[in-house]
């Protein structure tokens, strides 16, 4: 039996009737056609699926849509504008922080969360922050990298 | 010279579009009627299928093997003596072979629906006696998985080098059992492939998440009876592959046949559990090592029995040979071996099938003769880096034939060796052990040394005699009337970069700007045949096609530049995006523009053939490019707990001439990140009733970014003598050493305790029965 949850997505306000089995990342993907959210495992585990509700990183595929009601949800395509996403696309590309790409919406959105939370993370601090999220490809190097880089400029702007 | 050609550190082309979460992979396609698909998968290992019941009301959306007359199973020939095929249908017929087989196909809206088809057929099996190990599969009167073939085994090679002179005389000798567990490859994207029958084109045409669209077509139409122009494969993005996108998938066969029968688009995406339990599987190889040395650690023989559980049937195109075959060939390594005596048994389990992971049974040589180095090294009192020094290839002996017909085409192989010795700080190490840790814990350094042989081409997989042998490799280029470039090239990206690294290639030649440069790969309705991405060939292979036929286009731009510069046409070069005569210049898109819309301009001796060209390509020696590297790796091991951590890992490669020094490297910090799980913690263990124990990320451990340090990459770059531009291929290699390296350093760590571990993954319950057994023997 269908039920109807209301929730924002992406800065648009979204009603729709959906299973109760189906969860928030397959909404998002087949209901919404937001395809960035990426299924890495379903159970959990490898973070593809991050998106942020409420200003959080959460795992898309073990939230069920209906349990999303009056949420604020937030997946990579609302990112394009995002200074701060900006930068850290920019340390990406330049530190080879992505291969494939399947990982990297995830990966970004958790990587502007510790930026964001964790203005003086370590190495060890950020690699802790990610351990949420698996990458197949890069071997994490240029992630963690990105993300010290990005840490690093931040810091150097502010203290200007 | 151009400073985005080959050589060049440039950013990618491609990872715009991922980072906006852009990309467009087989599961975020959307097209009208299309219908998922969910398959019912075995839940035993071997049985006999007595029944198959299917409620009358979903019957119509419900398909197995009966339903799917005139599909072939995949029975791939290989033509080593005795290999024996395997019929391996993609719905099973009258018996399933390993957990996971599929049964049958369900067709509904969404894939939620489907598995609730799934959940509504009910299979009556008769079980049989299951063969979960090498062990039970090789027992004399053991039942048999494919009953005419009279034993379980899929072929047996060997080498019988007399080894008995030097076993008498010989000071040193080692014995050793070696074992590498079951894996799965995991790309972050599993499997998946999108079908329809388009009306227009008389085609049947298949999405897929494949690293050789070209293969997939060629399967496809053979197991469909299909004619090969009613065939066309589309790769979109591929979340990686590392092998198991190379041989066409079951799912393939299956979606590709549902999308002909129900005259509506059909998609399978494999979920995760799928791919765990079902699919991929790879490097579960057994060794037995004998080897003779002499005092200063010189190898003056090996002994060698390599098992390899290859799983219940052989895939198509690659078959189960490749790899025991492979690891027999693979032993001398980057060592000057004079006696090998090997034998290698392919040996049928009920278990799915293996599939060629990166770095293709190297991964288990490796490990096998790396352990066996270090213990020699022991043996006789010597840093096993002197050991190595011994034995290794030099310079002055390249190229050099080994004795297993490996063409060791160039490279420094010591020096190598000296700059991993130096990069991890090997003094730094053993000062810091005689000191000893603060918290008790007990530190190793080790290494791991391999050659991988990479755009092995005819001469080689013509030996294996298997359906598909790579030949030429070609490329289709065609200037726009703008002055762009496509390239069109039938391998297929699957992470590797190759929308950047491949419009080097052409700038190199052309000089055209990369970003004016469109890379079209995947499609096999645009591009030259290819076999695919596999083996570590795209960028030597369709690198070299590449430049090949830019050439061809410079010399086709230069004589109509020289009419327009009123000069000889031998005058003129071709560079930077234009041609450049003794008194002035002619951009590659002011000619373009004559070529394509002013014709009246052009010269009498234009070629016809215009600004388009397609051009084919194979190194002038084609037994491959070899590609080494030394991998250092310092552990710190609780002896307490059996907790293995990296301290520090240092890669030397050379992969000769690098088309992107910034692409090599992520190559090898993501291989190097897999052959840690191999070492430290990738298992996929089965029951004694074959039943899979590692069904989710949460049983299956893969690396993450705690368990992976900041990995220190040194280059070296000595070009290959035999290919264009010098290149080799790197993309399989860091996956190859890491369990060796890391093995040799816990080894290390633990020898002062008589312990040694010589199987993967040194999980904490390894580590800890290692120390138990050094304990019990002390006894």
């Amino acid at each position: 039996m269908k039920k109807t949850v209301n929730l924002t997505i992406n800065g648009r306000s979204v009603t729709a009737e959906v299973e109760p089995r189906t969860h928030l990342a397959d909404f998002l993907r087949d209901d919404q056609r937001l395809t960035g959210t990426h299924l890495g495992c379903e159970h959990g585990v490898c973070g593809a699926c991050t998106v942020i509700m409420d200003g959080e990183p959460v795992r898309s595929c073990i939230n069920f849509a209906v349990a999303c009601d009056g949420t604020d949800v937030r997946t990579i395509e609302d990112f394009d504008d995002d200074e701060l996403m900006a930068h850290l696309r920019q340390a990406f590309t330049e530190e080879h922080g992505l291969q494939c790409g399947y990982c990297t919406p995830g990966m970004l959105i958790m990587a502007r969360d510790i930026i964001a939370r964790l203005p003086d993370a370590d190495e060890s601090r950020i690699r802790l922050e990610l351990s949420g999220n698996l990458c197949r490809c890069t071997g994490y190097v240029g992630i963690v990298r990105a993300i010290r880089r990005v840490l690093a400029e931040r810091k150097e702007v502010a203290s200007v | 010279m151009s400073t985005k050609g080959i050589g060049a550190r440039l950013t990618r082309k491609e990872d715009g579009r991922y980072m906006r979460g852009r990309g467009n992979f087989v599961g975020d396609m959307a097209m009208s009627g299309l219908k998922e698909v969910a398959f019912l998968r075995s839940p035993v290992a071997h049985a006999k299928i007595e029944g198959i019941e299917i409620p009358d009301a979903i019957r119509a959306r419900v398909f197995h093997n009966a339903d799917m007359k005139g599909v072939r199973p995949m029975r791939p020939a290989a033509s080593l003596p005795g290999f024996k095929q395997s019929d391996f249908p993609a719905l099973a017929a009258d018996k399933v072979r390993y957990v996971g087989e599929m049964i049958a196909a369900c067709v509904a809206d969404t894939r939620a629906e489907a598995e609730d088809l799934v959940e509504q057929i009910i299979v009556d099996f008769d079980e049989l006696p299951v063969l979960a190990n090498i062990v039970d599969a090789q027992k004399p009167g053991a039942t048999l998985i494919h009953e005419e073939w009279g034993d379980n085994v899929f072929v047996v090679t060997s080498r019988d080098d007399d080894i008995d002179a030097v076993a008498k005389t010989a000071p040193v000798k080692v014995t050793r059992t070696y074992d590498m567990a079951r894996q799965t490859m995991n790309p972050m994207e599993g499997a998946g492939c999108l079908a329809y029958w388009d009306e227009r084109m008389g085609q049947l045409v298949l999405y897929s998440s494949t690293q050789a669209p070209h293969l997939i077509r060629t399967g496809l139409a053979e197991h469909l009876e299909l004619e090969q122009r009613q065939v066309r494969v589309i790769a979109p993005d591929v979340g990686g592959g590392f092998g198991y996108k190379c041989i066409m998938q079951p799912e393939e066969l299956a979606v590709a046949w549902l999308a002909i029968k129900l005259g509506h688009p059909v998609r399978w995406v494999q979920d995760r559990r799928e791919h765990l339990v079902a699919c991929a599987n790879s490097r579960q190889h057994h060794y037995q090592v004998t080897a003779y040395a002499d005092e200063k650690g010189r190898i003056l023989a090996t002994d060698v029995e390599v098992t390899v559980d290859v799983g219940a049937y052989s895939v198509w195109p690659f078959t189960a040979v490749l790899e025991a075959s492979m690891a027999g060939g693979n032993l001398a390594g980057p060592y000057g071996l004079e006696v090998c005596r090997y034998k290698t048994f392919s040996v049928a389990t009920n278990k799915p099938p293996f599939i060629p992971y990166r770095g293709v049974a190297r991964a288990g040589v490796c490990f096998a003769t790396e352990l066996t180095v270090d213990a020699i090294a022991r043996e006789i009192g010597r840093e096993p880096h002197e050991v190595r020094f011994e034995n290794l290839v030099t310079p002055d002996m390249m190229p050099y034939t080994n004795i297993l017909n490996k063409h060791l085409d160039s490279g420094d192989y010591p020096e190598c060796l000296r700059r991993a010795v130096d990069g991890i700080g090997l003094e730094a190490v053993r000062e810091r052990q005689a000191k000893g840790e603060e918290d008790g814990r007990m530190v190793g350094v080790g290494i791991g040394m391999f050659t991988e042989q990479t755009a092995h081409g005819t001469s080689v997989f013509s030996g294996f005699g298997i359906p598909l042998i790579p030949g030429f490799e070609q490329a289709k280029c065609r200037v726009t009337p703008d002055g762009g470039l496509e390239i069109y090239i039938g391998v297929h990206s699957h992470g590797q970069g190759m929308e950047t690294t491949m419009a080097q290639v052409a700038n190199e030649i052309l000089g055209i700007d990369p970003d004016l440069i469109t890379v079209v790969h995947g499609d096999t309705g645009s591009s030259p045949y290819s076999t695919g991405s596999y083996a570590s060939r795209a960028a030597v292979m369709a690198g070299g096609a590449i430049s090949r036929t830019c050439k061809v286009l410079a010399e086709r731009l230069g004589i109509i530049g020289a009419h327009l510069l009123q000069c000889g046409h031998h005058e003129v070069e071709v560079r930077d995006g234009k041609v450049v005569g003794p008194r002035g210049e002619v951009s590659i898109a002011d000619v373009a523009k004559i070529w394509y819309l002013n014709p009246d301009q052009l010269p009498d001796d234009a070629d016809p053939g215009g600004l388009e060209a397609t051009g084919g390509y194979k190194p002038k020696v084609d037994t491959g490019s070899f590609t080494y590297s030394a991998h250092a790796a310092v552990v710190a091991v609780d002896v307490e707990i059996g907790a293995v951590e990296l301290l520090d890992y240092v890669v030397v490669e050379d992969c000769g001439t690098m088309i992107n020094p910034l692409v090599v490297e992520g190559q090898t910090f993501g291989g190097t990140a897999q052959g840690i799980g191999t070492g430290l913690y990738e298992e996929s263990p089965y029951d004694d009733n074959g039943q899979p124990l590692a069904s989710t990320f949460m049983d299956y451990i893969m690396p993450g970014a705690t368990e992976v340090p900041d990995i220190r990459m040194v280059h070296m770059e000595t070009p290959s003598p035999y290919t264009d531009h010098g290149i080799k291929g790197a993309g399989e290699t860091a996956a190859i050493a890491p369990a060796a390296a890391i093995a040799n350093a816990v080894n290390d760590a633990l020898r002062g305790l008589g312990a040694e571990i010589n199987e993967t993954p040194m999980s904490p319950r390894r580590v800890l029965a290692a120390l138990a057994g050094a304990r019990k023997a002390a006894e």
